[in-house]
Protein backbone atom coordinates (compact mmCIF):
# COMPACT_ATOMS: atom_id res chain seq x y z
CA UNK A 1 0.00 0.00 0.00
CA UNK A 2 2.66 2.50 1.03
CA UNK A 3 4.86 1.37 -1.83
CA UNK A 4 2.10 1.99 -4.38
CA UNK A 5 1.43 5.41 -2.87
CA UNK A 6 5.14 6.27 -3.03
CA UNK A 7 5.30 5.25 -6.69
CA UNK A 8 2.23 7.31 -7.57
CA UNK A 9 3.41 10.33 -5.57
CA UNK A 10 6.92 9.90 -6.96
CA UNK A 11 5.51 10.24 -10.47
CA UNK A 12 3.36 13.20 -9.43
CA UNK A 13 6.48 14.83 -7.99
CA UNK A 14 8.31 14.09 -11.24
CA UNK A 15 5.47 15.79 -13.13
CA UNK A 16 5.61 18.90 -10.92
CA UNK A 17 9.38 18.86 -11.30
CA UNK A 18 8.87 18.96 -15.06
CA UNK A 19 6.51 21.89 -15.22
CA UNK A 20 8.35 23.74 -12.51
CA UNK A 21 11.58 23.60 -14.47
CA UNK A 22 10.38 24.21 -18.02
CA UNK A 23 10.99 27.86 -17.29
CA UNK A 24 14.66 27.25 -16.54
CA UNK A 25 15.48 26.30 -20.07
CA UNK A 26 12.76 27.93 -22.08
CA UNK A 27 11.55 31.12 -20.36
CA UNK A 28 14.04 33.41 -22.07
CA UNK A 29 13.57 31.68 -25.42
CA UNK A 30 9.84 32.33 -25.19
CA UNK A 31 10.39 35.88 -23.97
CA UNK A 32 12.71 36.83 -26.84
CA UNK A 33 10.53 35.10 -29.41
CA UNK A 34 13.33 32.68 -30.32
CA UNK A 35 10.76 29.92 -29.97
CA UNK A 36 6.99 30.02 -29.95
CA UNK A 37 5.66 28.97 -26.54
CA UNK A 38 4.19 25.65 -27.69
CA UNK A 39 7.29 24.77 -29.71
CA UNK A 40 9.54 25.63 -26.78
CA UNK A 41 7.77 23.30 -24.35
CA UNK A 42 7.62 20.55 -26.97
CA UNK A 43 11.38 20.71 -27.58
CA UNK A 44 12.02 20.84 -23.85
CA UNK A 45 9.69 17.88 -23.20
CA UNK A 46 11.30 15.72 -25.89
CA UNK A 47 14.79 16.52 -24.62
CA UNK A 48 13.76 15.76 -21.04
CA UNK A 49 12.35 12.44 -22.24
CA UNK A 50 15.56 11.62 -24.09
CA UNK A 51 17.65 12.78 -21.15
CA UNK A 52 15.72 10.56 -18.76
CA UNK A 53 16.57 7.49 -20.83
CA UNK A 54 20.21 8.47 -21.19
CA UNK A 55 20.92 8.57 -17.51
CA UNK A 56 19.46 5.80 -15.38
CA UNK A 57 22.23 5.27 -12.89
CA UNK A 58 20.54 5.70 -9.54
CA UNK A 59 22.21 7.15 -6.47
CA UNK A 60 22.79 4.79 -3.57
CA UNK A 61 20.94 6.98 -1.09
CA UNK A 62 17.64 8.81 -1.37
CA UNK A 63 18.82 12.02 0.27
CA UNK A 64 22.41 12.11 -0.93
CA UNK A 65 23.81 12.36 2.57
CA UNK A 66 21.37 14.97 3.92
CA UNK A 67 19.71 12.41 6.15
CA UNK A 68 22.04 9.98 7.93
CA UNK A 69 21.02 6.81 6.18
CA UNK A 70 22.28 3.29 6.63
CA UNK A 71 23.45 1.22 9.55
CA UNK A 72 24.92 4.10 11.55
CA UNK A 73 21.93 6.38 11.11
CA UNK A 74 18.23 5.99 10.51
CA UNK A 75 16.47 3.62 8.18
CA UNK A 76 14.46 5.65 5.69
CA UNK A 77 11.14 3.86 5.46
CA UNK A 78 8.69 4.03 2.55
CA UNK A 79 6.34 5.91 4.91
CA UNK A 80 8.96 8.62 5.41
CA UNK A 81 9.58 8.86 1.68
CA UNK A 82 5.83 9.15 1.21
CA UNK A 83 5.62 12.03 3.68
CA UNK A 84 8.68 13.67 2.13
CA UNK A 85 7.11 13.52 -1.32
CA UNK A 86 3.88 15.05 0.00
CA UNK A 87 5.88 17.96 1.40
CA UNK A 88 7.84 18.41 -1.82
CA UNK A 89 4.77 18.28 -4.08
CA UNK A 90 2.72 20.70 -1.97
CA UNK A 91 5.60 23.18 -1.87
CA UNK A 92 6.19 22.83 -5.62
CA UNK A 93 2.52 23.56 -6.29
CA UNK A 94 2.50 26.50 -3.88
CA UNK A 95 5.49 28.15 -5.55
CA UNK A 96 4.05 27.39 -8.97
CA UNK A 97 0.78 29.05 -7.98
CA UNK A 98 2.57 32.28 -7.06
CA UNK A 99 4.80 31.90 -10.12
CA UNK A 100 8.12 31.57 -8.36
CA UNK A 101 10.85 29.25 -9.60
CA UNK A 102 12.23 27.13 -6.79
CA UNK A 103 14.42 24.07 -6.73
CA UNK A 104 12.48 20.80 -6.89
CA UNK A 105 15.52 19.01 -5.53
CA UNK A 106 15.59 21.23 -2.48
CA UNK A 107 11.86 20.65 -1.98
CA UNK A 108 12.47 16.90 -2.02
CA UNK A 109 15.39 17.21 0.40
CA UNK A 110 13.31 19.47 2.63
CA UNK A 111 10.48 16.95 2.65
CA UNK A 112 12.87 14.14 3.60
CA UNK A 113 14.43 16.27 6.35
CA UNK A 114 11.00 17.00 7.84
CA UNK A 115 10.03 13.35 7.69
CA UNK A 116 13.34 12.26 9.23
CA UNK A 117 13.09 14.75 12.11
CA UNK A 118 9.60 13.64 13.11
CA UNK A 119 10.45 10.01 12.44
CA UNK A 120 13.78 9.84 14.27
CA UNK A 121 14.64 13.19 15.81
CA UNK A 122 17.01 16.03 14.95
CA UNK A 123 20.10 13.85 15.09
CA UNK A 124 18.86 11.97 12.02
CA UNK A 125 19.77 14.92 9.83
CA UNK A 126 23.36 15.65 8.86
CA UNK A 127 23.22 19.41 9.41
CA UNK A 128 26.73 19.92 8.12
CA UNK A 129 25.66 18.43 4.79
CA UNK A 130 22.54 20.60 4.81
CA UNK A 131 24.84 23.63 4.90
CA UNK A 132 27.44 22.35 2.46
CA UNK A 133 25.11 20.66 -0.03
CA UNK A 134 22.03 22.88 0.07
CA UNK A 135 22.58 26.27 1.68
CA UNK A 136 25.97 27.27 0.29
CA UNK A 137 25.39 26.00 -3.26
CA UNK A 138 22.11 27.93 -3.21
CA UNK A 139 24.11 31.03 -2.41
CA UNK A 140 26.85 30.40 -4.97
CA UNK A 141 24.77 29.16 -7.91
CA UNK A 142 23.10 32.47 -8.75
CA UNK A 143 26.28 34.45 -8.02
CA UNK A 144 28.52 32.31 -10.24
CA UNK A 145 25.97 32.08 -13.06
CA UNK A 146 25.14 35.76 -12.68
CA UNK A 147 28.72 36.95 -13.05
CA UNK A 148 29.34 34.60 -15.97
CA UNK A 149 26.18 35.82 -17.72
CA UNK A 150 27.08 39.44 -17.00
CA UNK A 151 30.46 39.04 -18.69
CA UNK A 152 28.98 37.06 -21.60
CA UNK A 153 26.21 39.62 -22.16
CA UNK A 154 28.68 42.49 -22.03
CA UNK A 155 30.89 40.69 -24.55
CA UNK A 156 27.96 39.99 -26.87
CA UNK A 157 26.85 43.63 -26.88
CA UNK A 158 30.36 45.03 -27.20
CA UNK A 159 31.32 42.81 -30.11
CA UNK A 160 28.11 43.34 -32.10
CA UNK A 161 27.84 46.99 -31.11
CA UNK A 162 27.67 48.22 -34.68
CA UNK A 163 25.64 45.34 -36.02
CA UNK A 164 22.35 45.53 -34.22
CA UNK A 165 20.01 44.89 -37.14
CA UNK A 166 17.64 42.01 -37.61
CA UNK A 167 20.25 39.55 -38.78
CA UNK A 168 22.22 39.70 -35.56
CA UNK A 169 19.05 39.34 -33.52
CA UNK A 170 18.07 36.26 -35.51
CA UNK A 171 21.56 34.89 -35.09
CA UNK A 172 21.37 35.28 -31.34
CA UNK A 173 17.95 33.64 -31.31
CA UNK A 174 19.34 30.56 -33.08
CA UNK A 175 22.21 30.43 -30.64
CA UNK A 176 19.77 30.73 -27.78
CA UNK A 177 17.65 27.85 -29.05
CA UNK A 178 20.69 25.59 -29.10
CA UNK A 179 21.96 26.58 -25.66
CA UNK A 180 18.47 26.32 -24.13
CA UNK A 181 18.16 22.83 -25.61
CA UNK A 182 21.40 21.83 -23.89
CA UNK A 183 19.95 23.03 -20.58
CA UNK A 184 16.81 20.94 -21.19
CA UNK A 185 18.77 17.80 -21.99
CA UNK A 186 20.99 18.24 -18.95
CA UNK A 187 17.86 18.71 -16.86
CA UNK A 188 16.37 15.46 -18.14
CA UNK A 189 19.50 13.49 -17.31
CA UNK A 190 19.57 14.91 -13.78
CA UNK A 191 16.04 15.29 -12.54
CA UNK A 192 14.17 12.27 -13.92
CA UNK A 193 16.93 10.20 -12.37
CA UNK A 194 16.09 11.52 -8.91
CA UNK A 195 12.54 10.16 -9.03
CA UNK A 196 13.83 6.88 -10.46
CA UNK A 197 16.13 6.74 -7.45
CA UNK A 198 13.33 7.40 -4.98
CA UNK A 199 11.07 4.74 -6.50
CA UNK A 200 13.85 2.18 -6.90
CA UNK A 201 15.14 2.66 -3.35
CA UNK A 202 11.56 2.31 -2.08
CA UNK A 203 11.20 -0.96 -3.97
CA UNK A 204 14.49 -2.11 -2.48
CA UNK A 205 13.44 -1.07 1.03
CA UNK A 206 10.17 -2.96 0.63
CA UNK A 207 11.99 -6.06 -0.56
CA UNK A 208 10.66 -6.04 -4.12
CA UNK A 209 14.02 -5.41 -5.68
CA UNK A 210 17.59 -6.39 -4.91
CA UNK A 211 19.85 -3.70 -3.51
CA UNK A 212 22.32 -2.26 -5.99
CA UNK A 213 20.36 -3.20 -9.12
CA UNK A 214 19.39 -0.74 -11.83
CA UNK A 215 15.82 0.60 -12.05
CA UNK A 216 13.17 -1.58 -13.64
CA UNK A 217 12.37 -0.63 -17.19
CA UNK A 218 8.80 0.37 -16.28
CA UNK A 219 10.18 2.75 -13.64
CA UNK A 220 12.45 4.38 -16.22
CA UNK A 221 9.64 4.71 -18.76
CA UNK A 222 7.13 6.02 -16.22
CA UNK A 223 9.57 8.59 -14.82
CA UNK A 224 10.66 9.73 -18.27
CA UNK A 225 7.04 10.15 -19.39
CA UNK A 226 6.04 11.93 -16.18
CA UNK A 227 8.78 14.55 -16.39
CA UNK A 228 8.22 15.02 -20.13
CA UNK A 229 4.45 15.42 -19.65
CA UNK A 230 5.08 17.89 -16.85
CA UNK A 231 7.49 19.84 -19.02
CA UNK A 232 5.06 19.89 -21.93
CA UNK A 233 2.21 21.11 -19.74
CA UNK A 234 4.42 24.16 -19.36
CA UNK A 235 4.69 25.99 -16.08
CA UNK A 236 3.48 29.17 -17.73
CA UNK A 237 3.10 30.98 -14.42
CA UNK A 238 6.75 30.49 -13.62
CA UNK A 239 7.82 31.10 -17.17
CA UNK A 240 6.17 34.50 -17.14
CA UNK A 241 8.09 35.43 -14.00
CA UNK A 242 11.45 34.20 -15.23
CA UNK A 243 11.14 35.41 -18.82
CA UNK A 244 9.33 38.68 -18.30
CA UNK A 245 9.47 39.93 -14.76
CA UNK A 246 13.15 39.79 -13.85
CA UNK A 247 14.40 41.83 -16.76
CA UNK A 248 13.36 42.60 -20.34
CA UNK A 249 15.28 39.93 -22.18
CA UNK A 250 16.59 40.84 -25.65
CA UNK A 251 18.04 38.11 -27.94
CA UNK A 252 21.74 38.78 -27.13
CA UNK A 253 20.91 38.63 -23.41
CA UNK A 254 18.83 35.48 -23.79
CA UNK A 255 21.64 33.78 -25.67
CA UNK A 256 24.25 34.87 -23.13
CA UNK A 257 22.05 33.80 -20.22
CA UNK A 258 21.30 30.34 -21.65
CA UNK A 259 24.91 29.76 -22.68
CA UNK A 260 26.03 30.73 -19.18
CA UNK A 261 23.42 28.45 -17.60
CA UNK A 262 24.42 25.54 -19.80
CA UNK A 263 28.13 26.02 -19.08
CA UNK A 264 27.64 26.47 -15.34
CA UNK A 265 25.38 23.41 -15.03
CA UNK A 266 27.60 21.17 -17.14
CA UNK A 267 30.82 22.19 -15.41
CA UNK A 268 29.28 21.87 -11.95
CA UNK A 269 27.86 18.40 -12.51
CA UNK A 270 31.17 17.36 -14.05
CA UNK A 271 33.09 18.54 -10.99
CA UNK A 272 30.69 16.89 -8.58
CA UNK A 273 29.65 20.26 -7.21
CA UNK A 274 25.99 20.10 -8.12
CA UNK A 275 24.19 23.41 -8.39
CA UNK A 276 20.44 23.87 -8.64
CA UNK A 277 19.37 24.39 -12.26
CA UNK A 278 16.69 26.78 -11.08
CA UNK A 279 19.09 28.98 -9.19
CA UNK A 280 21.68 28.91 -11.95
CA UNK A 281 19.26 30.01 -14.66
CA UNK A 282 17.65 32.68 -12.49
CA UNK A 283 21.06 34.07 -11.58
CA UNK A 284 22.11 34.02 -15.22
CA UNK A 285 19.06 36.04 -16.25
CA UNK A 286 19.79 38.65 -13.58
CA UNK A 287 23.40 38.74 -14.78
CA UNK A 288 22.32 39.25 -18.36
CA UNK A 289 20.19 42.17 -17.22
CA UNK A 290 23.11 43.73 -15.38
CA UNK A 291 25.43 43.15 -18.33
CA UNK A 292 23.27 45.27 -20.55
CA UNK A 293 22.11 48.06 -18.32
CA UNK A 294 22.19 48.18 -14.55
CA UNK A 295 18.76 49.65 -14.02
CA UNK A 296 16.81 47.07 -15.96
CA UNK A 297 16.77 44.32 -13.32
CA UNK A 298 13.65 44.21 -11.19
CA UNK A 299 15.16 43.42 -7.84
CA UNK A 300 11.75 43.05 -6.22
CA UNK A 301 11.02 39.96 -8.30
CA UNK A 302 14.48 38.57 -7.65
CA UNK A 303 14.09 39.26 -3.95
CA UNK A 304 10.86 37.25 -3.85
CA UNK A 305 12.59 34.40 -5.66
CA UNK A 306 15.53 34.45 -3.27
CA UNK A 307 13.08 34.38 -0.37
CA UNK A 308 11.35 31.37 -1.91
CA UNK A 309 14.70 29.57 -2.18
CA UNK A 310 15.41 30.37 1.45
CA UNK A 311 12.04 29.04 2.56
CA UNK A 312 11.90 25.98 0.26
CA UNK A 313 13.65 23.51 2.55
CA UNK A 314 11.94 24.52 5.82
CA UNK A 315 8.52 24.82 4.18
CA UNK A 316 8.65 21.41 2.51
CA UNK A 317 10.07 20.02 5.75
CA UNK A 318 7.17 21.44 7.73
CA UNK A 319 4.54 19.91 5.44
CA UNK A 320 6.39 16.58 5.48
CA UNK A 321 6.72 16.73 9.26
CA UNK A 322 2.99 17.13 9.67
CA UNK A 323 2.42 14.34 7.15
CA UNK A 324 4.83 12.04 8.99
CA UNK A 325 3.12 12.83 12.27
CA UNK A 326 -0.23 11.66 10.88
CA UNK A 327 1.20 8.70 8.95
CA UNK A 328 2.83 7.40 12.12
CA UNK A 329 -0.58 6.74 13.64
CA UNK A 330 -1.12 3.86 11.24
CA UNK A 331 -2.96 2.91 8.07
CA UNK A 332 -5.83 5.31 8.77
CA UNK A 333 -3.31 8.11 9.14
CA UNK A 334 -1.73 7.13 5.84
CA UNK A 335 -5.08 7.27 4.07
CA UNK A 336 -5.94 10.60 5.70
CA UNK A 337 -2.59 12.05 4.57
CA UNK A 338 -3.04 10.75 1.03
CA UNK A 339 -6.53 12.28 0.80
CA UNK A 340 -5.31 15.56 2.30
CA UNK A 341 -2.43 15.66 -0.20
CA UNK A 342 -4.78 15.09 -3.13
CA UNK A 343 -7.09 17.75 -1.71
CA UNK A 344 -4.18 20.17 -1.54
CA UNK A 345 -3.20 19.49 -5.13
CA UNK A 346 -6.76 19.96 -6.37
CA UNK A 347 -7.06 23.15 -4.33
CA UNK A 348 -3.98 24.69 -5.95
CA UNK A 349 -5.21 23.64 -9.37
CA UNK A 350 -8.62 25.22 -8.80
CA UNK A 351 -7.03 28.38 -7.39
CA UNK A 352 -4.87 28.66 -10.49
CA UNK A 353 -7.95 28.45 -12.74
CA UNK A 354 -9.24 31.69 -11.28
CA UNK A 355 -6.59 33.65 -13.13
CA UNK A 356 -4.86 31.22 -15.44
CA UNK A 357 -1.62 31.86 -17.28
CA UNK A 358 -1.43 29.98 -20.56
CA UNK A 359 0.87 29.77 -23.55
CA UNK A 360 -1.16 32.61 -25.00
CA UNK A 361 -0.65 34.98 -22.11
CA UNK A 362 2.80 33.90 -20.98
CA UNK A 363 4.46 36.96 -22.47
CA UNK A 364 1.99 39.50 -21.19
CA UNK A 365 3.35 42.03 -18.81
CA UNK A 366 1.82 45.42 -18.21
CA UNK A 367 5.12 47.28 -17.94
CA UNK A 368 6.63 45.63 -20.97
CA UNK A 369 3.59 45.94 -23.22
CA UNK A 370 3.64 49.67 -22.77
CA UNK A 371 7.19 50.08 -24.02
CA UNK A 372 7.64 47.55 -26.78
CA UNK A 373 5.66 45.04 -28.86
CA UNK A 374 5.71 41.48 -27.66
CA UNK A 375 7.05 39.37 -30.46
CA UNK A 376 5.84 35.93 -29.48
CA UNK A 377 2.53 36.82 -27.92
CA UNK A 378 -0.24 34.57 -29.14
CA UNK A 379 2.12 33.16 -31.71
CA UNK A 380 1.11 29.56 -31.19
CA UNK A 381 -2.65 29.58 -31.02
CA UNK B 1 33.32 25.32 6.53
CA UNK B 2 36.32 23.14 5.87
CA UNK B 3 34.06 20.56 4.21
CA UNK B 4 33.30 22.85 1.31
CA UNK B 5 35.50 22.22 -1.66
CA UNK B 6 36.54 25.79 -2.37
CA UNK B 7 38.94 24.65 -5.04
CA UNK B 8 36.10 22.99 -6.97
CA UNK B 9 34.04 26.14 -6.64
CA UNK B 10 36.89 28.23 -8.02
CA UNK B 11 37.44 25.82 -10.90
CA UNK B 12 33.70 25.84 -11.52
CA UNK B 13 33.66 29.61 -11.78
CA UNK B 14 36.69 29.87 -14.05
CA UNK B 15 35.62 27.06 -16.39
CA UNK B 16 32.05 28.36 -16.65
CA UNK B 17 33.39 31.81 -17.42
CA UNK B 18 35.78 30.52 -20.06
CA UNK B 19 33.22 28.27 -21.78
CA UNK B 20 30.21 30.59 -21.63
CA UNK B 21 32.09 33.83 -22.14
CA UNK B 22 34.22 32.28 -24.87
CA UNK B 23 31.35 30.67 -26.73
CA UNK B 24 29.21 33.82 -26.61
CA UNK B 25 32.09 36.08 -27.63
CA UNK B 26 33.05 33.81 -30.53
CA UNK B 27 29.45 33.53 -31.70
CA UNK B 28 29.03 37.30 -31.52
CA UNK B 29 32.29 37.72 -33.42
CA UNK B 30 30.96 35.38 -36.09
CA UNK B 31 27.78 37.46 -36.45
CA UNK B 32 29.84 40.62 -36.55
CA UNK B 33 32.11 39.23 -39.26
CA UNK B 34 29.10 38.33 -41.38
CA UNK B 35 28.21 42.01 -41.33
CA UNK B 36 31.59 43.10 -42.68
CA UNK B 37 31.36 44.74 -46.04
CA UNK B 38 27.58 44.95 -46.14
CA UNK B 39 26.21 48.44 -46.79
CA UNK B 40 24.87 49.99 -43.59
CA UNK B 41 21.20 49.59 -44.44
CA UNK B 42 21.71 45.96 -45.41
CA UNK B 43 24.08 45.19 -42.62
CA UNK B 44 23.46 41.68 -41.42
CA UNK B 45 20.16 41.27 -43.19
CA UNK B 46 19.39 37.74 -44.16
CA UNK B 47 19.52 36.44 -47.71
CA UNK B 48 15.74 36.27 -47.80
CA UNK B 49 15.43 39.96 -47.00
CA UNK B 50 18.07 40.80 -49.57
CA UNK B 51 16.09 38.96 -52.23
CA UNK B 52 13.07 41.07 -51.40
CA UNK B 53 15.07 44.16 -52.22
CA UNK B 54 15.88 42.65 -55.60
CA UNK B 55 12.24 41.87 -56.20
CA UNK B 56 11.43 45.47 -55.44
CA UNK B 57 13.43 46.39 -58.50
CA UNK B 58 16.62 47.39 -56.78
CA UNK B 59 19.86 46.32 -58.26
CA UNK B 60 21.38 43.75 -56.00
CA UNK B 61 24.41 45.18 -54.31
CA UNK B 62 27.47 43.13 -55.02
CA UNK B 63 28.48 41.05 -52.07
CA UNK B 64 31.35 42.99 -50.64
CA UNK B 65 32.20 40.82 -47.70
CA UNK B 66 35.84 39.81 -48.12
CA UNK B 67 36.45 36.09 -48.36
CA UNK B 68 38.66 36.23 -45.32
CA UNK B 69 35.79 37.66 -43.25
CA UNK B 70 33.45 34.90 -44.42
CA UNK B 71 36.06 32.30 -43.63
CA UNK B 72 36.68 33.73 -40.16
CA UNK B 73 32.93 33.90 -39.50
CA UNK B 74 32.44 30.26 -40.44
CA UNK B 75 35.46 29.36 -38.33
CA UNK B 76 33.78 31.07 -35.35
CA UNK B 77 30.57 29.10 -35.89
CA UNK B 78 32.56 25.89 -36.32
CA UNK B 79 34.28 26.47 -32.98
CA UNK B 80 30.90 27.01 -31.32
CA UNK B 81 29.51 23.84 -32.87
CA UNK B 82 32.50 22.03 -31.42
CA UNK B 83 31.75 23.54 -28.00
CA UNK B 84 28.12 22.38 -28.23
CA UNK B 85 29.24 18.88 -29.22
CA UNK B 86 31.59 18.86 -26.25
CA UNK B 87 28.65 19.91 -24.08
CA UNK B 88 26.63 16.98 -25.43
CA UNK B 89 29.59 14.72 -24.69
CA UNK B 90 29.58 15.96 -21.11
CA UNK B 91 25.81 15.50 -20.72
CA UNK B 92 25.48 12.01 -22.14
CA UNK B 93 26.88 9.47 -19.66
CA UNK B 94 27.22 6.72 -22.27
CA UNK B 95 30.19 8.57 -23.75
CA UNK B 96 32.22 8.36 -20.59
Amino acid sequence: MVVILVIVLGLVFDFTNGFHDTANAMATSVATGALKPRVAVLISAVLNLVGAFLSTEVASTVSGGIVKEGSAGVQITPAMIFAGLVGAIIWNLATWYVGLPSSSTHALFGGLIGAAIVGSGFQAVDWFNVISKIALPALFAPIVAGIVALVATYAAYTITRRATSQGAEAGFRHGQTVSASLVSLAHGTNDAQKTMGVITLTLVAAGYQKSGTTPHIWVIIACALAIAAGTYSGGWRIMRTVGRRITDVAPPQGFAAEASSAATILVSSHLGFPLSTTQVTSGAIVGSGLGKRLASVRWGTFGRMALAWLVTVPAAALVAAVATFIVKTGTVGLIITAIAAIGGMVAFYLLSRRHPVTHETVNEDEDVLASKPVAAQGGAK
Amino acid sequence: MSGIDWGALGTEFVLSLVFAGGAVAIYALGLRLLAVGAPPELRLETAAVRTEHVADGEIETPHRRPAVASFAAYLCFAIDIAVVLYGLYMIIPQFH
